[in-house]
């Protein structure tokens, strides 16, 4: 199974997470047109690559953003959103071997 | 025990400890460490087992978990593997695919009338004509698959565990015990496996006539016993990769997944069967089971024996055989002019005869068909692969040892998505390309020497001391030179065939010459064509050999054709021991004992055990739920609510994180007041709804239904972590619980608990407030879902079972009875409320159930208004309606999810329907095009079973509408 | 109307719906009724010495999230853990459990007085949210702790991966729950909370499995010297 980090609880296996959809940002609801609300709401990028998401750790009601190439599906960075949030972990692919 | 050789040092068999077993009805012995088919073989039974398709004889091919043509069953489990499984005092076996047992297997007609059964019949057979198929189809059932399902299989816990550790070392051979000892020594915590019940690989068996292997090995064992922080599992299979290295390792008590920083696979080789005609019959076995035979159990594999080789192995098992006594008649070597040197020489010496440049053309049956009476040896072209006939030699024999070639077990390293090349230098696919932390060091890596191999394992250690940031040394190693170990083709065409490549599935060199004619000259398609690699052993033994074989026939070299994906599990895995212990979490509320006593039956909503209904005796479910509908109706009933999801929004925020979350507005809502909440999608499809309470200023209580709760706060939690807004969100959904107490006594019964003031005036429908009842701090929410009089009691869970009692109690004259969330369905149904998840589905806006009176378009933003913008400019295609059936309906009752149909077209469907004897009517809700709309359309519903009824569309609520309309 | 002591009325651990069967011994500790005997004493030391599971659910909790929560706290004297998801013990007799950063779960053990008082402060402070507690909790004791954890928990929870002041929030037996280890009586046990209603289901699966391994229910009163 997976592992994925969370920026506050650390390194867990996936069946702790929920999955919460690729992070998008919303075009300006007032002026944007139908047909882009449309397509922002109802398409979605099948294109492997470099995707932020949305992922919520369960035990602890963590929601956090991972950026994870998709056709790696490798995650190279996990942080909280938002301004007043510092917790931001990169994932090194060098482990610690425990002394 | 005929075959027994006299004692040896490193046996696995304890030959102070006999024990006795039947096998077929007939009594062996055996000593305790022997495997079933060793103590088998020992005591000169040959005839093992039966194989899958042609009922063959077969005996000891690998003795290393590939001999599926030897599967027993001692009653309980099924499909036993002989070669590995250790025999127990008292076992009673039989083998299994066989008609009237192994000796005189009744379905052995099927190998004379094989030619008529060619690879991939069944495909072109049978089908037509179509009549006859069910017998066909019975047939084929009968002889598909192995083993007896045993349906009384007694239920056998195996734990499913976790562990961790610093590295794992797949394989126990010379190289993995190398590599776990330089990791521990570094401070590595190192967990090793194997399969085998001893640790060794093959330090424990090649020893070619002298013993300086098992000096080395014991070597290492006490070095590796001497590290404290090595973990060694045998009898254990890593059986799958999955990522991040996780690493099921399966064992006869259970699984245990365990997790590692790195791993390093030292899983070996496979020894590949050179394929001659007869190549199956039992005495014909591979040179290293011979060599298990004789080291691990003690037991000479055949009297008289020949050796064929295509490579060096060939001469080790020979002066093998010599050591356990066997006399050695001749080896017979694929390759010309290969000398084998010393080795030769002093085979020749001991009186072994060699012919280089030779086959064995095919393998002489006993009269029986049992075994081996002799060889037919003759020289053999290597360059074209053919047998030279011209000068045939027949040996008389009772046994045939063979060594052409090994193929790595690279399993796990495919599944971790390791790049392999073939290495022309070993005639073997080498790993080219390993993913991050997996390490590959031994025969799976091509390095086939002893010395080369402890030095791999040792390299393997240090890289992945370096991988996890550890200093340690750079090694090199030698690439392989000289002689490969394995043969390029080592494969004997014979004009009758039986040349068999899988055993597994009798598969012959012709059938794949007959797959490629067919067109699937693909190695995947060649695969399912032919189903090589696809029995039990999935191919361990013979994917190779079809690989070659297959690139011989397409003229292309071996790396173009590919391999076959090998997935996980390894080996056959039991089923109870992927199902382990059975884990089924559920959420109590505080009264379920209070349910249990009272007869309650339960049912799952969501992670909830919730009373459905509480039948008396005798009744049934639709008269349980009737009755106790009626008590409310008339009286009042109470119901345990305490799983609806409760959750606190705190602080000054609170009204304008819900005007963004929900439709509805709540700034200017009172403090004491209630409102209804929708929450929709961003599609503007409808998710979950509830009542919003507002409890202070900077305090609101919402609560919602029970199965969609914690998604809702999922929801609530991410928007907050978006809009960063000043308030703190509090599930209480456990902490708090709830009841419901509803009907026209309601008041009247609760009254007698609480000070506060009841009446309509001062405390009104949608309204909160906070008091005490029966002595507990309780909010109380004037709703009317279920009945117009009707009160929710929030209070601490534990306190629940206080208050529900002191309830019973007050309403005990008033005829108070409880009632399940079966009931409560019925009544809200009365009431004319539909339900979001059941009366909706996951594409319902809002305008189509007419919940446009609780959504504010003014405000700013909302989560999906910008969608109900669009669709408000549509016009509906659905709309939810609430409808009857005639007056004393008595035909088939439709059913939720019942179509609405108009001739062929399907117009909507039933969401919700349910005889109301309150009523005494049937009522419900349905989608239906916009134009039935309109109180007094009507529509048909198609019913189960085909019959159209005519149902009318009413207003809400059906209640106060219906009741003696 | 009819009038309730409230205090005379102990309501009942969230447990023990799945203690019932068999003979326990019950008693009111904290306002709760605790089951705290379930064998002798000398079959109870034996158990817990090998895998004792203890109901400890009647433990007075106090819960505060927010982001000014760790001031409001630290003005009430109460001792805070330096860093998120860690612990801390209060006056020998509280433990202040800090899940993740600005969430606390403070839990009187026997004898500890913190949470009556904090829970007698009425007044409502700006960024500070109280959550009220109503979890199944659980003393694991014995040498084959880690042995259960294995089968329950995917996370590594021996002592040199989970420190002596973590606290960790993951899922054990497939359901939330907060787990760090702790010293009672000079004896290294593991606690557990979970929401109180999966309390039934996480007491039979632990104890289940606690059987299997030669150990099995302890009662409170092994904890109340």
């Amino acid at each position: 199974m997976k592992l994925l980090t969370c920026p506050i609880n650390g390194t867990r296996p996936l069946s702790e997470f929920i999955f919460g959809g690729e992070y998008r940002e919303a075009p300006n609801q007032d002026s944007c047109t139908d047909a882009e609300w449309a397509a922002y709401v109802h398409n979605r990028s099948g294109a492997p690559g470099d995707k932020k998401e949305w992922w919520y750790h369960s035990p602890s009601g963590t929601w956090f953003i991972a950026e994870r190439n998709t056709l790696t599906d490798k995650v190279s960075r996990t942080y909280l959103l938002g301004p007043n949030n510092t917790a931001n972990i990169d994932i090194n692919p060098v482990q610690e071997a425990s002394k | 025990m005929i075959l027994r050789t006299p004692k040896r040092a490193g046996e696995w068999v304890d030959r102070n400890k006999k024990i006795n077993f039947t096998f077929e009805g007939e009594a062996f012995p055996a000593y305790e460490g022997d495997t079933i088919s060793s103590a088998l073989w020992a005591a000169g039974q040959k005839v093992l087992g039966r194989s899958f398709k042609y009922h063959r004889p077969r005996g000891v091919l690998s003795l290393a978990n590939h001999d599926v043509n030897v599967l027993v069953t001692d009653g309980i489990d099924t499909n036993i593997r002989a070669d590995v499984v250790e025999v127990k005092d008292g076992m009673v076996l039989t083998a299994v695919n066989t008609s009237g047992g192994v000796k005189k297997d009744k379905n052995s007609y099927i190998d004379s009338i094989s030619p008529l059964l060619p690879v991939g019949f069944y495909y072109k057979a049978f089908h037509t004509p179509r009549r006859f198929f069910p017998f066909w189809e019975n047939v084929i059932r009968k002889a598909a698959g192995l083993g007896v399902v045993n349906f009384n299989y007694p239920r056998i816990l195996k734990r499913k565990q976790h562990s961790h550790c610093d590295l794992l070392v797949v394989g126990a051979g010379p190289t993995g015990l190398t590599a776990a000892y330089v990791a521990a020594q570094a401070g590595l915590e190192v967990t090793i496996v194997d399969e085998n019940s001893q640790a060794g690989g093959s330090l424990s068996y090649n020893r070619g006539g002298v013993h300086s292997n098992l000096t080395e090995l014991n070597d290492l064992l006490s070095k590796v016993a001497s590290q404290p922080n090595i973990t060694m599992h045998t009898s254990t299979y890593a059986a799958g990769y999955y990522p991040d290295h996780l690493i099921p390792i399966v064992s006869a008590s259970g699984i245990t997944k365990v997790r590692a920083k790195t791993v390093i696979v030292a899983s070996g080789a496979f020894e590949q069967p050179p394929v001659f005609r007869y190549n199956d019959l039992p005495g014909v076995m591979l040179g290293s089971a011979a060599q298990r035979l004789i080291y691990r159990y003690g037991v000479k594999p055949f009297n008289n024996g020949v050796v064929v080789t295509a490579n060096d192995y060939g001469y080790r098992v020979a002066f093998d055989l010599l050591e356990a006594g066997t006399k050695v008649v001749a080896l017979v070597d694929l390759r010309a002019g290969v000398n084998g040197g010393i080795c030769a020489k002093d085979l020749m010496r001991r009186g072994v005869k060699i012919y280089a440049g030779h086959c064995v053309y095919e393998a002489l049956a006993s009269s029986d068909k049992s075994s081996v009476r002799g060889a037919v040896i003759c020289a053999y072209d290597d360059k074209e692969n053919v047998a030279l006939t011209d000068n045939k030699l027949t040996l008389e024999c009772d046994g045939i040892a063979m060594s052409a070639g090994w193929a790595p077990a690279g399993a796990l390293l495919y599944q971790a998505g390791t790049g392999m090349q073939f290495d022309y230098e070993v005639q073997q696919f080498v790993p080219s390309r390993l993913p991050d932390g997996i390490f590959a060091a031994g025969k799976v890596n091509g390095i086939f020497e002893l010395d080369q191999r402890i030095k791999d394992g040792t390299r393997a250690a240090n890289e992945a001391l370096r991988y996890l940031g550890l200093q340690a040394p750079q090694n090199n190693i030698e690439k392989h030179v000289g002689i490969s170990p394995s043969h390029p083709y080592p494969m004997v065409p014979h004009d009758k065939g039986k040349n068999f490549v899988d055993f597994d599935e009798d598969i012959q060199i012709k059938d794949f010459v007959n797959a490629a004619k067919e067109g699937f000259d693909n190695i995947e398609l060649m695969k399912r064509f032919t189903t090589v690699g696809m029995g039990p052993s999935q191919g361990k033994h013979s994917n190779m050999n079809a690989i070659r074989i297959l690139a011989k026939i397409r003229e292309l070299p071996v790396e173009k054709i590919g391999t076959t994906t090998s997935r996980p599990f390894f080996h056959p895995t039991p089923i109870g021991h992927l199902g382990g212990r059975g884990f089924h979490s559920h959420r109590l509320t505080s009264l379920h004992d209070w349910h249990q006593t009272n007869g309650a039956v339960f049912t799952d909503i969501g992670a909830w055990k919730r009373a459905a209904y509480y039948p008396a005796t005798g009744q049934t479910k639709e008269e349980a739920i009737q009755a106790e509908a009626m008590v409310v109706r008339k009286s009042a009933g109470i119901i345990d609510g305490s799983s609806f999801g409760k959750i606190e929004i705190h602080g000054p925020d609170g009204a304008e994180f819900l005007e963004r979350f929900f439709t509805g507005t709540y700034k200017t809502q009172k403090v004491g007041g209630c409102r209804y909440v929708m929450l929709l999608d961003e599609s503007g499809v409808v998710v979950d709804d509830g009542i919003a309470s507002r409890l202070a200023d900077d305090l609101f209580y919402l609560s919602i239904g029970t199965s969609n709760a914690a998604a809702v706060y999922r929801e609530m939690q991410r928007s907050q972590q978006m809009w960063q807004l000043n308030l703190g969100l509090v599930n209480v959904t456990g902490a708090l619980g709830a009841i419901n107490i509803a009907g026209p006594s309601a008041r009247e019964i609760l009254a007698t608990l609480t000070d506060l003031d009841l009446s309509y005036e001062s405390f009104p429908i949608s309204s909160v407030r906070e008091s005490q009842v029966a002595g507990v701090e309780v909010r109380l929410i004037r709703v009317a879902f279920v009945s117009d009089m009707g009160y929710e009691l929030h209070a601490p869970m534990v306190q629940v079972p206080h208050i529900w009692n002191a309830l019973m109690e007050a309403g005990q004259k008033h005829g108070l009875r409880p009632f399940g969330s079966d009931t409560q369905r019925l009544l809200r149904l009365e009431m004319g409320n539909h339900m979001p998840g059941v009366d909706t589905d996951g594409l319902t806006n809002p305008f189509e159930i007419g919940a446009d009176w609780a959504i504010e378009m003014s405000k700013s933003y909302f989560i999906g208004q910008r969608s109900l913008t669009i669709l408000a400019k549509r016009s509906l295609r659905k709309r939810l309606v609430p409808f009857v059936l005639a007056q004393n309906f008595k035909g088939e009752m439709p059913m939720d999810c019942n179509l609405v149909v108009d001739g062929r077209d399907i117009l909507g469907r039933v969401t919700s329907i349910s005889y109301s004897k309150f009523i005494d009517r049937c009522i419900g809700f349905a989608y239906v095009t916009p134009d039935k709309n309109e109180v007094g359309s009507e529509f048909q519903i198609r019913t189960d079973n085909g019959s159209l009824v005519t149902a009318t569309v009413v207003k809400t609520p059906f209640l106060k509408n219906q009741k003696g309309a | 109307m009819q009038q309730f002591d409230i205090k005379k009325i102990a309501p009942i651990s969230p447990i023990a719906h799945a203690q019932s069967n068999g003979t326990v011994k019950w008693d009111v500790v904290n306002g709760m009724k605790i089951a705290v005997e379930f064998a002798s004493a000398d079959i109870e030391q034996a158990r817990k010495k090998v895998l004792g599971v203890t109901d400890v659910s009647c433990f007075e909790r106090y819960g505060v999230k927010g982001p000014q929560a760790s001031q409001y706290l630290a003005d009430r004297e109460i001792a805070i853990p330096a860093n998120p998801n860690a612990w801390t013990l209060c006056d020998q007799k509280t433990l202040v459990l800090r899940l993740g950063s600005s969430e606390f779960l403070i839990e009187d053990q026997l004898g500890g007085l913190a949470c009556k008082k904090l829970a007698g402060d009425t007044m409502r402070v700006a960024g500070v949210y109280k959550v009220p507690r109503a979890d199944a909790a659980f003393i694991l004791s014995g040498s084959e702790v880690l042995n259960l954890f294995s089968e329950l928990c995917s996370l590594d929870l021996r002592e040199k991966s989970l420190s002596a002041k973590d606290v960790i929030m993951t899922q054990v037996a497939g359901i939330s729950a907060t787990v760090l280890r702790q010293t009672i009586g000079g004896e290294q046990v593991y606690r557990v909370w979970c929401d109180g209603t999966y309390g039934p289901y996480m007491w039979d699966v632990l104890l289940e499995i606690a059987v299997e391994l030669g150990g099995g229910a302890v009662g409170l009163a092994r904890y109340q010297n």
